[in-house]
């Protein structure tokens, strides 16, 4: 029997019985649709993250910070330790960060928001694209009362309502503990000389949209500290060689008491995790197609005992068990092939639905949060993300549905393709 | 004359439950080319047991079948499905398959066979119309009447040209004014068409078209006659 009359008579059987190949493959559809969905939100996120995170930390630039987390660590990085570290060979420059959480007063609103004490001229140096005024101008010379606000500390709804513009006043308060728990409340008052273009997302040792920076030596004197939260260091290249010789070169010059972060490294970290992160949600995605793949199976079975008869008529006129097989497979994979292809597509949609709706929805919530109360994390959850479908998820998808489908239907079709024609004539 | 097919010694037992059940207990027939064989006898008798290893559908327990020289119990299932190609079955409730049209039905046949879409359909048509159902093709078995949906199945059964037909009890499931009909088709393909028939019937018209007659009664052949 040619291929094409086989698909057209295992067509015509699945026609007749509308409802339950819908049904069939609706549970096909599902288990792509959710694979596709989690597979492709994640690819898009992972490019979002990852974009974001090349734009707001250059390849060539390192992080230094005090080994352990914040606070806990009884190692103190300073600002003249960034001698050091342009001590060594290969590196360009050392931008220390001295960077608090503060109340802010800007207008009428109090927020809490990070200050961070950098040199503007370095900064700019190593955050070429982020460092950039929307508004005003960022001078490498500034007066101490400088202030360079992020986009959402001059419009914190991102609807043009703007609290503080350039040439605005922010009061900055800040309260040290001394070493006798006695409070000193001690506030400034600068001159807001520009805004930042919107950076988004998060940035590591980068610029914030949620951010207040203000010229180092301002802020070793109005902190009145000059410990340091990190040290962005600049490279001559961003060869691989060149970042671990000199990660190596700084741990060793501390005496292994710092870390060195290198955005290679946090790069390969960000792509191993999401690719556990997706490999568990695939598996689980799987899991409902390997379910809907039981129905193809339950479905088959059922399919098989009420055709007994036919399959008997079928042999009875010299088709050979094989046929009957190729038969029954055909079946499946039209279930599997329609079910995938309408499942890729679902779960795209469902993806983009997901993407516009849900995460618009988080980066309202955190964001609009992180001004009032957390933007100690120097991020924020804005990131715009479109679903990405790469090819590979695409076949796979395909494949994988096509595969279970037939894998399904393999033990239904074989055990049609062995029934006796006298025995299947005499089913009633 | 050749000998279309042949059985010799053939025996055939079943396991009803744990009880062996002797359905053919020595059979001889020999059909040759353009006879027309009518098999009778009480139900129980080994008649569709009889058509049925004729037909290459079942293989006997002892003895040989014989299909244009060849014994059928040498074969594995994929020549046995091939041999079937060669033999035209026509079935008491028709075996049509319910979703195809009657054009479908009779195309089926020839497309298990391998041929490609123009020719099934010439072929189809012709033998349709043969059948005496030229205006009745693109309907459904549910839309045809029990006589012309035995007409369907003679046509399938002619589709591949086969080599004799084997027909178990065609005019069992039809009205008698029908089956006059259909006694008088079966006999016009045997004369005009020099088909090979081989059918079980219980239907005296029919035995009386019949160039031979034979009878059976428990597993045996107890009488054999020419008209």
């Amino acid at each position: 029997m040619r291929t094409s009359d086989i698909f057209s008579y295992a067509f015509s059987a699945i026609r007749l019985r509308k409802l339950r190949a819908g049904l069939t493959t609706l549970g096909v559809v599902i288990g792509i649709a959710a694979i596709v969905a989690l597979l492709s939100l994640g690819q898009g996120f992972q490019d979002a993250i990852t974009a974001q995170f090349q734009k707001g930390f250059a390849t060539n630039t390192l992080i230094v910070s005090p080994r352990g987390l914040q606070g806990e660590s009884s190692y103190q990085l300073f600002v003249n330790d960034t001698k050091t570290i342009e001590g060594i060979q290969s590196v360009t420059s050392a931008v220390p960060i001295l960077q608090k959480t503060v109340y802010a007063k800007v207008g009428e609103r109090t927020f809490l928001v990070n200050v961070a004490g950098v040199n503007f001229s370095q900064y700019i140096n190593v955050f070429s694209s982020t460092f950039v005024a929307q508004d005003g101008s960022i001078l490498s010379n500034p007066e101490n009362e400088s202030l360079v606000i992020g986009a959402r500390i001059h419009d914190p709804w991102q609807n043009g309502t703007t609290v503080a513009n350039v040439g605005d006043s922010v009061v900055i308060n800040w309260t040290i503990v001394g070493a006798d728990f006695k409070r000193e409340n001690k506030t400034y008052t600068g001159q807001v000389v520009a805004v930042l273009g919107e950076v988004g997302g998060f940035s590591l040792g980068g610029p914030s949209d949620l951010g207040i920076y203000i010229p180092i030596q301002w802020a070793e004197h109005f902190f009145s500290s000059s410990e340091v939260n990190s040290i962005i260091v600049q490279l001559k290249d961003s060869e691989d060689s060149t970042i671990e010789a000199t990660s190596d070169a700084i741990r060793s010059a501390f005496g292994g008491q710092v870390s060195v972060t290198s955005s290679t490294a946090v790069l390969s970290t960000i792509e191993t995790i999401f690719s556990v992160i997706e490999l568990f949600l695939a598996g689980i995605a799987g899991i409902s197609l390997l379910v809907a793949g039981i129905g193809i199976m339950n479905i088959m079975i059922v399919s098989l005992m009420e055709r007994t008869r036919e399959i008997g008529i079928l042999k009875a006129l010299g088709m050979k068990g094989r046929t009957v097989l190729l038969i029954f497979l055909g079946e499946a994979i039209i279930i599997g092939l329609l079910g995938a292809a309408i499942g890729i597509g679902l779960g795209l949609g469902l993806a983009e639905v997901v993407a516009r709706v849900g995460f618009a929805a988080m980066g309202q919530s955190t964001g609009g949060a992180g001004i009032r109360r957390g933007a100690a994390v120097n991020q924020s959850m804005s990131l715009t993300i479109s679903p990405v479908l790469t090819p590979s998820v695409f076949v796979g998808a395909f494949t994988f549905g096509l595969l279970v489908s037939v894998v399904f239907a393999l033990y239904p079709a074989w055990r049609a393709s062995k029934l006796k024609p006298v025995d299947a004539l005499r089913y009633e | 004359m050749t000998t279309v097919v042949e059985a010799i010694g053939l025996k055939k037992t079943y396991m009803l439950g744990k009880v062996p059940v002797e359905a053919l207990r020595g059979i001889n027939l020999k059909v040759e080319k353009g006879d027309f064989v009518a098999i009778l006898g009480p139900s129980g008798s080994g008649k569709s047991t009889l058509l049925n290893m004729f037909g290459a559908l079942d293989k006997p327990t002892v003895g040989k079948i014989l299909i244009e020289g060849i014994d059928v119990s040498t074969l594995n299932d994929n020549q046995l499905a091939d041999l079937r190609r060669n033999v035209g079955f026509v079935f008491q409730f028709f075996n049509l398959i319910p979703r195809l049209s009657a054009r479908e039905n009779v195309e089926l046949a020839m497309s298990i066979a391998g041929a490609g879409k123009n020719d099934r359909r010439k072929q189809a048509e012709q033998l349709l119309e043969t059948v005496g159902l030229k205006d009745r093709m693109g309907h459904k078995p549910s839309e045809l009447s029990g006589g012309e949906q035995q007409r369907v199945a003679i046509a399938r059964a002619l589709a591949n040209d086969p080599k004799f037909l084997i027909m178990d009890e065609p005019t069992g499931n039809i009205d008698s004014k029908t089956a006059a009909d259909i006694v008088e088709l079966i006999k016009r393909l045997n004369e005009e068409h020099e088909a090979t028939i081989i059918l079980v019937t219980h239907d005296a018209r029919m035995a009386a078209k019949a160039k031979r007659t034979v009878q059976m009664l428990d597993g045996a052949i107890v009488r054999e006659l020419r008209n």
